[in-house]
C-alpha cells in the first residue's frame, strides 16, 4: 500500500467525537490529531474511552456526534473493510488471532486484500511474509497454530499481522501487556523500527515504561473526556492526572 | 450383491458431495446450517424438470441446478450475513421448512407429493448413461472434482478468507475483508456444488420425492460432516462413508433381529456421536484436541 498524497501533515482529524451506549456516555466531545510520523499514546483508567476511540475510528462502531476524517476524508459511515484498505490498521486488546490457522497463514490473510475466490500470490508478497517472520522471531513457528503459541508469540503475531498490512496508521490496543522484559524491549525495537520507516501510530497502553520509551504525545483520558495531551514527562509527573490514574483522587 | 455394493456406492458418493458442500461453509466459514437438504432438492428436482421438460442432456442439467442454486443461496446467505451461531442454525431451519413445503406444493414444478416420476437417463457427449456402474463412475468423477474444487479454494486466498471470518469476524474486517462478499460467495459455492448431489440423484433414482429432502437429511449430512471433521478435506468422506456403511453392515449381523434393526440402528449411531464428540470432538479426520480461541 502505497501512502497517498496529502498536503496536510495531520493524517487523522477527530472533532467533537462523542458516543454513548443507552444511557452511558463512553466518549465525549474528544478533539484529537494524529500527526503523521508522531507517536501518540493514549492513557487513563480502564473505561476512559480509549478502545472506543480505536472502534469508532476503524467503522467498528459509530459515533453519536462528532467527525472523524482521514486525510482530510470523512470516514463516518463506511464499512470497517473499506477503512482498513485506506490505511488504517489496528489490534485488538483480546488479540483476536485467526486462531486455527498457521503464523504464515495469519500474516498471508492480511495480505491479501481481494474477498473473491481467487488471488495471486505475488513475490512482494513471499518477501514481505518472510521479513515480517524473521522481523517478529516467529520464522520457526510459521507452520505453527496460532492457537498452540506461547502468549509472547501471540502477542508478536499479533504485531506481525499489522506489519505485514502495509498500513500507514497502527492503532495498537495495549499491544505489549504481559510481556517478559526480553520479549518487550524487542517488542519496543520493533515499533521503533516501524515509526522511523514511516508509519505512524498510536497507542493504548498501561505500561508506563513503553509511554516514556516510545511515545512523542501522549493522551490522557478519563471518564470519555481528554483531559490533558502533552509530552510524556508533562502528563505521567502532573500529580492530579497521577491520582486519577491510580484511583487516588 | 455386485449391483447392491454398487448401489451403495453411488448412494454413499452422493452424500460426500453433500457433506463436501457442507463443510464448505460449515467447516471453513463457521456457517452452521441446516438447509442443505433444500439444495440438495434444489438440483435434485431442476435435473428432473430439465431432463422431462428440456433436455436430457446432463451439462445443461449441471449447469441449471448449479446456477439456480447459486441464485436461490441468497436466501441463505441473507441471514448469514446478520447473524451468527446458533442464531443462524435457527434461521436456516426456517429456510429447510420452506424449502419443503414449497417442493411440496408447487405441483407444477416439483410434482408434489407425488414427486417427479420416470427421468429419462442422462445423456452426456452423446452417450446415456443407465448402468449402476456408469452412475457410480460418474459420482466418483465428480466427487473428486469437487474435492479438487475444494482443495483449491481452501487452500488459496478465498479459503484463508473463509477461516478468519470463522475464526474472528470483527479481525478479518479490520484488516480489510469484506464480510459480505466472502460469505455470499461461500454460501453460493456451497449450494451449487450440493446441488449436483442433487442432480445425479435424480438421473439416478429417476424419481424426485420431498420425502428425501426433509430436516433429517441436513441432520444427517452435518453429523457426517461432524463426525469425519469438520473444516478438514477428507473428512465429510470418512463420516460419509461411515454413516452410509453403518446401516449396510448390521444388515449383516445375525444377532440382530430384523424388526429391532431400525432401532438399534439409532442407538449405535446416537452413541457413536456421543462418544465421537467426548473422546475426539475434531472429527475421525481432525484432531483430538478441543477447540479455543486465542
Amino acid at each position: 500500500m502505497t501512502m497517498p498524497q496529502h498536503d496536510e501533515k495531520v493524517l487523522l482529524e477527530i472533532r467533537n467525537l462523542s458516543k454513548n451506549f443507552g444511557g452511558l456516555q463512553a466518549i465525549s466531545d474528544v478533539t484529537l490529531d494524529l500527526p503523521a510520523g508522531v507517536i501518540t499514546t493514549l492513557v487513563g483508567p480502564n473505561g476512559a474511552g480509549k478502545t472506543t476511540i480505536f472502534n469508532l475510528v476503524t467503522g467498528h462502531i459509530t459515533p453519536s456526534s462528532g467527525t472523524i476524517h482521514w486525510l482530510g476524508e470523512p470516514l463516518m459511515g463506511i464499512a470497517p473493510w473499506r477503512i482498513a484498505r485506506k490505511g488504517i490498521a489496528r489490534t485488538f486488546q483480546d488479540l483476536r488471532l485467526f486462531s486455527h490457522m498457521t503464523v504464515a497463514e495469519n500474516i498471508q490473510t492480511v495480505m491479501e486484500r481481494s474477498s473473491w475466490l481467487w488471488q495471486r500470490q505475488t513475490q512482494d508478497m513471499t518477501e514481505k511474509l518472510e521479513q515480517v517472520l524473521q522481523e517478529t522471531g516467529l520464522i520457526d513457528k510459521r507452520n505453527a497454530r496460532a492457537v498452540d503459541l506461547a502468549y509472547a508469540e501471540r502477542k508478536f503475531l499479533s504485531l506481525a499481522r499489522i506489519m505485514a498490512s502495509d498500513s500507514f496508521l497502527w492503532l495498537l490496543d495495549e499491544p505489549a501487556s504481559g510481556l517478559d522484559p526480553r520479549s518487550f524491549d524487542r517488542f519496543v525495537e520493533l515499533l521503533k523500527t516501524y515509526a522511523q520507516r514511516g508509519v505512524t501510530i498510536c497507542i493504548i497502553e498501561h505500561n508506563l515504561d513503553i509511554v516514556i520509551r516510545l511515545s512523542d504525545t501522549v493522551a490522557f483520558l478519563d471518564q470519555g473526556h481528554i483531559l490533558a495531551q502533552g509530552s510524556s514527562d508533562e502528563i505521567l509527573k502532573d500529580p492530579h492526572l497521577a491520582a486519577i490514574y491510580f484511583g487516588d483522587r | 450383491m455386485l449391483a447392491y455394493l454398487q448401489n451403495i456406492a453411488v448412494l454413499f458418493a452422493i452424500n460426500a458431495i453433500l457433506a463436501m458442500a457442507l463443510n464448505f461453509i460449515m467447516g471453513y466459514a463457521g456457517i452452521f446450517s441446516l438447509a442443505q437438504a433444500v439444495f440438495f432438492g434444489i438440483g435434485a428436482y431442476t435435473a428432473g424438470y430439465i431432463a422431462l421438460n428440456v433436455s436430457d442432456s446432463l451439462l445443461v442439467s449441471m449447469a441449471a441446478a448449479m446456477g439456480i442454486s447459486a441464485v436461490l443461496s441468497m436466501a441463505l446467505a441473507l441471514p448469514a450475513l446478520r447473524v451468527r451461531g446458533e442464531y443462524f442454525v435457527a434461521a436456516s431451519l426456517g429456510l429447510q421448512m420452506i424449502g419443503v413445503t414449497i417442493f411440496s406444493e408447487w405441483k407444477s414444478v416439483t410434482g408434489g407429493l407425488g414427486g417427479l416420476v420416470g427421468v429419462p437417463p442422462p445423456v452426456i457427449f452423446g452417450y446415456t448413461l443407465t448402468s449402476t456402474s456408469e452412475f457410480l463412475v460418474l459420482a466418483l468423477l465428480i466427487l473428486a472434482g469437487i474435492l479438487v474444487v475444494s482443495a483449491l479454494l481452501v487452500r488459496g486466498s478465498f479459503g484463508r478468507s473463509l477461516m478468519a471470518l470463522r475464526d474472528s469476524e470483527s479481525a478479518a474486517q479490520a484488516y480489510g475483508k469484506n464480510v459480505n462478499t466472502v460469505k455470499t460467495l461461500s454460501v453460493a459455492v456451497s449450494a451449487a456444488l450440493a446441488s449436483l448431489g442433487g442432480v445425479i440423484y435424480a438421473f439416478y433414482m429417476s424419481f424426485v420425492n420431498v420425502e428425501v429432502f426433509t430436516l433429517e437429511m441436513s441432520i444427517l449430512l452435518m453429523a457426517m460432516v461432524i463426525i469425519g471433521g469438520t473444516g478438514t478435506l477428507l473428512g465429510p468422506i470418512v463420516g460419509a462413508a461411515i454413516v452410509m456403511a453403518l446401516p449396510a453392515a448390521l444388515t449383516y449381523l445375525p444377532f440382530i433381529p430384523p424388526g429391532e434393526l431400525g432401532t438399534i440402528q439409532q442407538i449405535i449411531y446416537g452413541s457413536a456421536m456421543v462418544l465421537l464428540m467426548m473422546f475426539r470432538p475434531g472429527g475421525l479426520v481432525g484432531g483430538r484436541s478441543k477447540d479455543k480461541t486465542v
